[in-house]
């Protein structure tokens, strides 16, 4: 026993420090140049800034006005509201994919997939939106969004739902309850921990989502934070120390979400390996 | 429980969607730079006096009228700001930036807020062929008739029209594309200023002796990579002085014209004699070699010296130009870029209100302020105007003295529609070894022809 | 027990509406616009002139060799380092919730921050990479400036970046694996590696399934990283379909830019739709 606990011991110790080296060598890279000033940080040296730069943070959150503070209340509003309307119909698409058999479902299926694969067409998606009389809204970014996000969603919900019996479904009809009542009181809280993980997994993609922002939500009160750091990227000029400080405050709430949600997501699959 | 939570806060947030939807109550916000130029503080100083006195004679003629300039985030804004302060003491007018992403996205931007309807009343683009792309008769106001639009000089003017209409103003001065040079290398090493191809490569050879790198690359930048084949047009025109039109009618090609293969082939020439990282080298590393001295030559724009003047102010006497050298001692010129343009869009609310802006953009009093913003790196295509005294000698000497004695040409782009997309990959390309001169020139004619065909000329 | 008496097809309908509207019809407009020389508001049709200039153009051919090369390799390597970084995190080392973390941290940073982040780390002369290579003697590679280099290391950056969703869904997969099948093996004396190869292994398969599905696609449609690190550079020996794509968008080819959709759509298709039914087939064993 001793020896196996001094072998689990070595591997902690080794994982850790290759975990290390590999993963937080290139933050750590951002975090020392993002204090330099504009001529340290552009030698690109690894190395801790000579006289910390504090400055440099405040300077990037009231660049263009404080622009940075509109592009987290965008970006942060597009995030959550697509996040939760994916994780409503997402679910409920999933949930009857998986369960229901015939040929509609297989159509359906087809299609979902084939958002899988396809890249959205940039200018005929903002013909439809100005047909809808709802281009430059946020509703439509937001759609826009979810509708990319779906096939990927459905799928996460449909491969989890393998794992529910549907006894629990059938027997939730013989106690009278609705086709809505089964799948919002039976089967929707079983998927919470695939929930928590398409929750993280979405608002990731969808918070550092660059290009759709871009064309389909465009204009100065539209700012996302990914355009805030293009701001440093100059074609004639860049000040690296800002773009890598820039960078950092734009990864601040997803690292927030990511430590509410850590511990979710490993509870639940944890939770997911005890079943009879 | 949480599932009915959720079902509120959704209903809630989808509701308020529908009503934050319709409204957009935010007026655009004046936005003043977080840099103050000494320059500025003192035209504003000077004429608080004339402003008084002004407002209580008359009610300024455009009074709250709100004018919006689209402007990517490379452009130097400092100059246009300069006029926009007067704009606002003289004719009450509030002239805030838009400032867009840069590069081909922003391209895409311009191009796609026109589509949609939803350009601001001004935007700055480039002159020349590129202007093409945007389908000016369909977005842009034809301004050519306007009184202003006389100031202009007919090679500038000649840029921003198509088809009889002319649709913008220079945004700056003109600037030229040659080999910028550290004067202080060449004195140390006692070169002379090479009148020949050959004679520039034999200087390379005794610079890259001495330890430093002969000419810059800076191919990280990639559109950096194309100047050394645009540059060349002098001597592709020396060559064949129809080279333009026969090019735009589909009948020369770079590939069949041996001019026009040189012009490639100078790029692989000077490979060897490339700084090291010449690959991912970026434009400010190479502004940095040039002002240090560290590289002796740079292919290059001369708006460049914009920031050597920021960052090396000593360094700016130093720097020299002189054109692409030929083949002909006796024929070497100097190729010429006109300036980005500011445009109008048409469908802008505010049409009177742009014109007299655009008045005092062209008039002494708008270039002084401009000038006294952004020191001039090359001549301004306004007739009359004279560049100020200070003005560094790169641009009072070595440019001008091309521009006295006639040899310049106009870069290829300025004359012909066409100018292949894929340029700068294709100078890239040749420019790091990858494929020799008469295949990239044959790609860029492929190229070219793409255009040609999209532009719906019949090649 | 009747399904639709439980189930209803109508619980697709949201879901399939915002797709639809959002997603498909945008899709099939481009399709006809494919076949045309298009200009924002007027067209002119050409049939297949785009595609056939599609293919003739010498930097496409590169295009489809490398994004072919892309998907491969870094979907290779995602599935097979994800798989042992899973096992690694879900056995019984003690710092595995601190590990697992900072696996995933990654995936937080935006695409866009790491392209430049990790340019700057690339760089010949003044890398951090080169400069710890420099003290085991290897000298000045240029990462992203060698043609022949340039793709391969844009792959790793992306290998680093995917690797942890690759892991999570492992993870996730190797989670709900029944205890008891283990249990039972350790009572009939298996050990470590058998354990590994006759329960894990087998039972992860769907896991696996969705992890090479998922990176082979997304690695023939990557665009963000390759464009911030090369921009298909240099010339174009880094481009991919998806770049190249951009590319002629950007250049106004608008018609053009769209057929190379529309053969992105088909290359994918003809790649995935077998790959999904043979390791669909492959789970059912």
């Amino acid at each position: 026993m001793n020896k196996y606990r001094k072998r689990t011991l070595l591997y902690d110790v080794i994982g850790v420090i290759v975990a290390l080296a590999l993963f937080a060598v290139p933050f750590v890279f951002m975090l020392f140049n993002s204090l330099k000033n504009r001529k340290e940080a552009n030698l690109l040296k690894m190395s801790i800034p000579t006289e910390p730069v504090w400055g440099n943070y405040y300077e990037i959150i009231q660049a263009n006005d404080f622009q940075i503070i509109t592009a987290f209340k965008n970006s942060l509003s597009i995030m959550v509201l697509s996040v939760i309307i994916l994780v409503i119909t997402a679910s409920m698409a999933g949930y009857i994919l998986q369960r229901y058999q015939g040929k509609a479902k297989d159509t359906f299926s087809m299609i979902f997939l084939l958002g899988l694969m396809l890249p959205p067409a940039i200018l005929p998606t903002i013909w439809v939106l100005q047909s809808l009389h709802i281009y430059k809204s946020l509703f439509s970014i937001v759609m826009i969004e979810v509708a990319l996000q779906l096939p990927f969603t459905i799928m996460l919900y449909r491969g989890y739902m393998n794992t529910i019996p549907r006894e629990l479904e059938a027997a939730g009809y013989i106690d009278g309850c609705t086709k809505w009542k089964v799948f919002t009181k039976i089967v929707f809280p079983l998927l919470k921990p695939v929930t928590a993980t398409i929750v993280i997994l979405n608002a990731v993609t969808i918070f550092n989502d660059f290009m759709n922002p871009l064309y389909f939500f465009p204009g100065k009160d539209n700012v996302t934070v990914q355009l805030t750091l293009y701001n440093y990227m100059g074609r004639f000029s860049s000040s690296h120390n800002l773009l890598f400080a820039n960078a950092i405050v734009i990864t601040v709430p997803m690292l927030i979400l990511f430590l509410i949600f850590n511990k979710r997501i490993v509870e639940g699959m944890a939770s997911g390996s005890v079943k009879g | 429980m949480k599932k009915l939570l959720v079902m509120i806060l959704t209903i809630v947030m989808v509701t308020s969607l529908f009503v934050g939807c319709g409204s957009k109550t935010e007026e655009p916000t004046a936005a003043k730079p977080a840099k103050t130029e000494a320059a500025k503080e003192e035209a504003t100083k000077g004429e608080t006096e004339k402003t008084e006195a002004k407002e209580e004679m008359a009610g300024l003629p455009f009074e709250g009228v709100e004018l919006t300039i689209m402007m990517d985030q490379n452009t130097v804004a400092e100059g246009v700001e300069a006029v926009a302060a007067i704009a606002k003491e003289q004719l009450g007018l509030d002239v805030s930036m838009d400032r867009s992403v840069g590069g081909s996205e922003g391209d895409n931007l311009t191009k796609t807020r026109l589509a949609s309807g939803d350009m601001t009343d001004l935007f700055v683009y480039n002159s020349g062929s590129l202007l093409g792309a945007l389908n000016p008769s369909e977005y842009l106001l034809d301004i050519s008739g306007e009184p202003f639009m006389a100031k202009i000089a007919d090679s500038f003017k000649g840029t921003v029209a198509i088809d009889g209409a002319e649709y913008g103003i220079p945004l700056n001065t003109i600037m030229a594309g040659g080999i910028m040079y550290n004067k202080a290398v060449y004195r140390d090493l006692g070169l002379e200023v090479p009148t020949t191809w050959d004679e520039f490569l034999a200087n390379c050879e005794v610079i890259k002796a001495s330890g430093t790198s002969a000419v810059i690359g800076t191919y990280g930048d990639a559109w950096t990579s194309q100047v050394t084949f645009l540059g060349d047009n002098y001597n592709v025109l020396a060559e064949n002085p129809n080279f333009a039109t026969e090019f735009e009618a589909g009948t020369a090609k770079f590939a069949t014209s041996p001019a026009g293969v040189k012009s490639f082939q100078k790029l692989i020439d000077i490979e060897p004699f490339l700084n090291l990282d010449y690959a991912v080298a970026t434009f400010d590393e190479g502004v940095d070699m040039l002002a240090t001295g560290e590289g002796a030559h740079w292919p290059m724009l001369s708006f460049v010296m914009a920031n050597v003047s920021d960052l090396y102010p000593e360094a700016v006497e130093d720097i020299g130009v002189f054109g692409i050298p030929g083949d002909n001692p006796d024929d070497q010129g100097l190729t010429i870029w006109m300036p980005n343009a500011l445009y109008v869009n048409k469908d802008s609310e505010n049409i009177d209100a742009v014109k007299a802006f655009f008045e005092l953009y062209l008039s002494t009093e708008g270039l002084d302020a401009y000038t006294a913003a952004v020191p001039p790196t090359g001549a301004y295509v306004v007739e009359g105007y004279a560049l100020p005294g200070d003005t560094m000698s790169i641009v009072k000497d070595d440019m001008q003295a091309y521009i006295d004695s006639g040899k310049t040409a106009p870069a290829l782009e300025y004359m012909t529609a066409v100018k292949g997309p894929n340029c700068p990959a294709i100078t890239q390309e040749v420019g790091s070894g990858q494929t020799t001169a008469l295949e990239a020139a044959a790609a860029y004619d492929a190229d070219c022809l793409k255009q040609a065909i999209q532009l719906g000329l019949d090649w | 027990m009747k399904a639709s008496k439980i189930y209803s097809m109508w619980f697709i309908v949201p879901a399939a509406t915002i797709f639809s509207v959002f997603f498909l019809v945008p899709v099939l407009i481009s399709l006809f616009f494919s076949m045309t020389i298009w200009n924002f508001d007027s067209f002119r049709f050409v049939g297949f002139d785009n595609f056939v200039l599609f293919f003739s153009e010498r930097s496409l051919a590169i295009s489809m060799k490398n994004t072919v090369i892309y998907a491969f390799l870094s979907s290779g390597l995602k599935v097979v380092l994800a798989f042992f970084i899973a096992i690694f995190l879900t056995s019984r080392i003690k710092s595995k919730n601190f590990i697992r973390s900072l696996v995933f941290f990654p995936n937080l940073v935006s695409t866009i921050a790491i392209g430049m982040v990790f340019k700057s780390l690339l760089h010949p002369t003044k890398g951090f990479v080169n400069t710890v290579l420099g003290t085991v003697g290897i000298e000045g590679i240029s990462w992203l400036g060698n043609p022949d280099l340039a793709l391969y290391s844009v792959i790793l950056t992306d290998v680093w970046k995917g690797v942890s969703i690759a892991t999570v869904i492992y993870i996730a997969g190797i989670v709900s694996i029944d205890q008891t099948f283990y249990e039972a093996a350790a009572i009939d004396g298996a050990n470590e590696w058998s354990k590994l190869k006759n329960i894990t292994i087998p039972l992860v398969r769907p896991a696996m399934n969705t992890v090479i599905l998922l990176s082979l696609i997304g690695g023939l449609r990557s665009f963000d990283l390759i464009w911030a690190m090369t921009g298909g550079g240099p010339g174009f020996a880094s481009d991919v379909l998806a770049s190249t794509i951009y590319k002629q968008y950007a250049a106004g080819f608008y018609g053009l830019s769209t057929a190379g959709n529309v053969i992105m759509l088909v290359l994918i298709g003809v790649i995935a739709f077998p790959l999904r039914k043979l390791l669909l087939q492959k789970e059912m064993d």
